[in-house]
């Protein structure tokens, strides 16, 4: 007896689904209730109030951490986006053996399997004042002086965001660009189009899946993060989540709470707006 | 480390202790199990478990191990950072047995009855300890500094389910004080080469961008607050309960030497605060004991100054959550008077911590080693830390001398002020800018 | 493929390998720093200058001398990983097979995954840990961090699946069909082994995200720490090399890894390609 296909989709996706439902979305709820509590100095009263999101939205500190967070992000999905785009093409196109692509993927992902934090904190002894890039170049005489920008600052942040993420923008971008049936491109060659106008009309548009999953990940993981910033910035940048966390860290639940909700919309806009132009699901069920 | 010469009383000690609890537990009210037979209690022992969760430079491995040793059930350590810690022990008291935090911390913990109080009963050496915490006093009889949250304020309750603290000695302690110390600033002077006296020094725009402070903000505020105090500008009535006033105008002036360029970093993890000095990116910063042991455990200079202003005082003090009852309470008890027995007090003094009982570390260290931690002489050997790494030279003398020199100059002490939700709303404010 | 024939390399082949040996050595180039650190004397730091040169920080790890619990950190965070893994992969792939179908409630699935993966790890953490905390469960790694880490990698398996199931070419699944072969089959001897590689990209975004995860297992974890969390509360305390010394040893077990999966794979290609005699698609590593 044949199954109805809806059920049989239904079933296939429910557990991923009830897995969702219990661990993100009844706490979410939770969440959401919690934003619109009171708090005194040692308690949070249940209560629904406005203050919080009245609070946020008439503090210039919101708007100046949500600015900051957006430069971080723009700055550091275009870096990961070419840099990415650039490797996965690598990959794809120029390595022939499939055991020496695999490879050298892997080769990409090791580092990640060193503790992020561990990562982080090596930039330290090799970006500061008397670190080992700085050393060096006081050695090959290009500077007189160590340059201090190099950490605790914006550029020290920027460096350790495109390094812990262009793997997640290589990854989709790397599975999208293999999918590319070689025929098309050898066709485009054969019609005469130069590389360029290859890459820019036949791989880019057939990437844009990879690209665009590739820059939703990228951008929510530096828009949600909390501690890169902290570190790499010598606590003296903030960002929309680190500030958060200092006020989870006072048991501050509520303002913290409707932070995290108005988060969660702006970044949920920046997605949508992306999945309209690529529609993820549209491919799969068209 | 030192070995315990009374290696061989330890164990007549445990049991008359399992005796003398075990009676106490008959008596206790709620402990219905125990009927006070040494033989069955110390079988049952074996199988509980505590688990203690504090900050890493308290809840220490080394220590559960041997508490686990002596007592002969098991004692286990897990290190939290503080803002995990604070929510764990509000959110999940159940996976927590021995709840090791700052004094200030007390005010959650009893104003929420998160932990249970202690009877001084129960406790054998409340006695002998620094009548800073039973008294809120010195020897002489001068009254310890009260700005902040002085341990002595949240230390007694009127009963068992007080959510507020009780204005004199009861017989109900909220927590067992276990490590405290006076902090200052901490300077390379290998690097700076000029006396350093006052906190104002850390706004001194001499070391412009080789400063640092730490970055929670509760504490970071009172270091800017003793920087600022000690330069001029502002007199604050109570550095630890700023008023909405005091805080504007501490913030502004935060963020001008921010902008300025005075700081380096802000360090939120110790282990920060101890490269950006051994590394020489920062020359005077807000500095933890023990961060400066480790500097120097590198054969680096590292100075923890005395500053004319005082010291800022912080301690912590450990105490078993509301849940425990029946065995794991009457373990939780000695467990709480194995700790201030010596052992622990002797280890954590090679960190540069004070036991709330020094007569008892006193036991678990060298004559030397307690000249040296306690007494401000002059080592006549060579320091080691608590794992047996060198950290200072034979003839030097502790930073700032001896303990009441220390101590006994407290300024302020860490705390939570009243207008918390305002003031981390302006420190998010400072570090934004 | 274009050149496929042809033996030589055009010079945009030299271009980019360059670029990614630079990429790859931005990588590796903290990791070096740690490498050597890793290897200091007893009085070492986290900083240059070296101390010493010896292996007592990897003898630290083993005697859990002043490094807090690392290797009971370690054990929970590989089996937690592994779990995660695991989970992923099969709830992932179902889920990603369900959605070729329109179903009833498709849009809600997907939506609340992508919530998922933009709310800051602390909240999901923080709530997660309140509803259990209201049902009276007791928070532990193998439970509730679990449940935690699953919001964070069920969204990102379920958009590779998304992109790797779009580019599938619906023909080959007809002519199994055609063939006879029974809606199970199908799954098995086609589906599935073409999105073998997207399968294992889900595998490995699952393991690496569960392993390096910080703010969702923070409160969640209940009393033992998984790694990240043992190390950053080292952090919080003075750090020894020892957080160096696993840097080092977790990147030569993922080496050691590496190379084993490499051989496999390519002694699985090599039996595949000579019983099929296969050329397989186009040399593209799908």
């Amino acid at each position: 007896m044949k199954i109805n296909p809806q059920s049989v989709s239904w079933l296939q996706a429910a557990p991923l689904a009830v897995v969702l439902l219990v661990f993100f979305g009844i706490p979410m709820l939770l969440v959401g209730a919690v934003s619109f509590f009171d708090y005194e100095r040692w308690q949070i009263v249940p209560a629904f109030i406005l203050d919080n999101y009245v609070e946020l939205f008439q503090s210039s500190l919101t708007l100046r951490l949500y600015l900051t967070a957006i430069k971080y992000v723009v700055i550091v999905w275009i870096l990961t986006l070419l840099i990415g785009f650039t490797v996965a093409y690598f990959l794809v196109f120029h390595v022939r053996s499939l055991t020496l692509k695999m490879g050298l993927f892997l080769l990409c992902t090791v580092p990640f399997w060193t503790s992020n934090i561990i990562r982080m904190i090596s930039w330290i002894p090799f970006l500061g004042r008397n670190g080992v890039f700085n050393s060096a170049l006081i050695d090959l005489g290009v500077v007189q002086e160590p340059l201090s920008f190099l950490l605790f600052s914006d550029f020290a942040v920027i460096v350790a965001y495109v390094h812990l993420n262009t793997l997640f923008m290589i990854v989709p971008i790397f599975n999208s660009m293999a999918r590319i049936d070689p025929g098309v491109i050898e066709a485009a060659h054969d019609a005469g189009a130069s590389r360029w106008r290859v890459i820019w009309e036949v791989v880019l548009p057939l990437s844009k899946t990879g690209i665009a999953l590739g820059s939703i990940f990228v951008i929510t993981l530096v828009m949600g993060d909390f501690f890169v910033v902290k570190i790499m910035s010598g606590g003296q940048s903030a960002t929309v989540v680190s500030a958060l966390s200092t006020e989870i860290a006072s048991l501050q639940y509520p303002p913290a709470a409707a932070s995290a909700v108005v988060l969660v919309v702006i970044v949920a806009l920046i997605v949508s707006a992306i999945l309209r132009l690529v529609d993820v699901r549209q491919e799969l069920t068209g | 480390m030192i070995k315990n010469p009374k290696r061989g009383n330890s164990q007549v000690t445990r049991r008359r202790l399992l005796k003398s609890a075990a009676a106490g537990a008959g008596l206790a009210v709620g402990s219905g199990l125990v009927k006070g037979f040494p033989t069955i209690w110390a079988q049952n022992i074996k199988d509980v478990k505590l688990v203690q969760v504090g900050g890493s430079y308290s809840a220490i491995i080394d220590i559960g191990r041997q508490a686990s040793k002596d007592l002969g059930f098991q004692v286990e350590m897990q290190t939290a950072d503080h803002d995990a810690l604070m929510n764990r022990l509000v959110n999940e008291p159940k996976t927590i047995d021995i709840a090791d935090t700052e004094f200030f911390a007390q005010y959650y913990m009893v104003g929420r009855n998160i932990v249970q109080p202690i009877p001084v009963s129960k406790y054998k050496w409340w006695d002998k300890t620094v009548p800073i915490f039973t008294k809120g006093e010195y020897p002489d009889g001068r009254k310890v500094s009260a700005q902040g949250t002085l341990p002595y304020k949240v230390q007694y309750l009127e009963s068992a389910s007080a959510k507020t603290f009780a204005k004199g000695p009861t017989d109900l302690l909220s927590g067992i004080p276990t490590v405290y110390n006076a902090d200052t600033l901490g300077i390379r002077p290998d690097l700076i080469k000029r006396k350093i006296e006052r906190w104002s020094e850390l706004l001194n725009p001499e070391f412009k961008g080789k400063t640092a402070i730490v970055a929670v903000p509760s504490i970071g505020i009172m270091d800017a607050a003793m920087a600022i105090e000690s330069r001029g500008d502002l007199k604050y009535a109570d550095k630890g309960n700023m008023t909405k006033a005091e805080i504007d105008k501490t913030i502004s002036i935060l963020i001008d030497a921010k902008k300025a360029g005075q700081f380096r970093a802000f360090w939120s993890t110790f282990d920060e605060s101890v490269n950006l000095m051994a590394s020489g990116e920062v020359v005077l910063q807000s500095m933890w004991s023990p961060a400066v042991t480790a500097v120097r455990s590198r054969n680096i200079d590292c100075y923890y100054v005395p500053l004319q202003e005082g010291y800022r005082g912080w301690g912590s003090c450990i105490a078993p959550m509301a849940h425990l009852s029946g065995i794991k309470l009457d373990a939780a008890f000695e467990y709480l008077n194995w700790y201030n027995s010596g052992w622990q007090g002797g280890f954590i003094a090679k960190q540069g911590y004070y036991s709330s009982v020094p007569d008892n570390a006193k036991k678990f260290m060298t004559a030397d080693e307690w000249d040296y931690w306690y007494e401000g002489k002059p080592a006549k050997d060579d320091i080691k830390d608590p794992y047996g790494h060198l950290m200072e030279k034979a003839g030097r003398s502790r930073d700032g001398g001896s303990f009441w020199q220390r101590m006994g100059n407290i300024a302020c002490w860490n705390t939570i002020m009243d207008e918390d939700r305002y003031m981390v709303r302006k420190w998010n404010e400072f570090v934004s800018a | 493929m274009h050149g496929a024939a042809d033996h030589s390399r055009p010079w945009t082949f030299y271009a980019l390998a360059a670029f990614f040996a630079l990429f790859v050595l931005f990588l590796y180039g903290p990791m070096i720093v740690i490498y050597v650190l890793s290897f200091q004397g007893p009085n070492g730091g986290l900083t240059f200058p070296l101390q010493g040169v010896s292996l007592h920080w990897f003898n630290a790890l083993i005697t859990q001398e002043r490094t807090g619990d690392i290797a009971g950190a370690f054990r929970r965070s590989i089996a937690l990983a592994a779990m995660v893994t695991v989970l992923t992969v099969v709830l992932s792939v179902m889920a990603g097979l369900a959605f070729r179908r329109r179903f009833a409630g498709a849009g809600l699935v997907f939506y609340m995954a992508i919530a998922s993966l933009i709310m800051p790890g602390l909240f999901v953490s923080l709530g997660i840990g309140l509803v259990f905390q209201m049902l009276g469960v007791t928070p532990t790694w193998y439970g509730s961090a679990l449940g935690a880490q699953l919001t964070w990698t069920l969204p990102y398996g379920l958009l590779i699946m998304f992109a790797v199931l779009g580019r599938f070419n619906r023909a080959y699944e007809e002519a199994a069909s055609d063939l006879g072969a029974s809606n199970w089959q199908r799954l098995q001897h086609v589906t599935l082994p073409i999105v073998l590689p997207g399968i294992i990209g889900v595998a490995l975004f699952g393991f690496t995200l569960s392993y390096d995860e910080f703010p969702r297992t923070v409160l969640t974890s209940g009393s033992s720490n998984t790694l990240p969390l043992e190390i950053w509360a080292m952090t919080t305390d003075v750090t020894s090399p020892a957080l160096f010394a696993v840097g080092t040893v977790t990147t030569v077990i993922s080496f050691i890894v590496i190379g084993v999966a490499l051989t496999s794979i390519a002694l699985i290609e090599r039996r595949r390609v000579r019983r099929a005699g296969n050329p397989g698609e186009g040399g593209t590593v799908s």
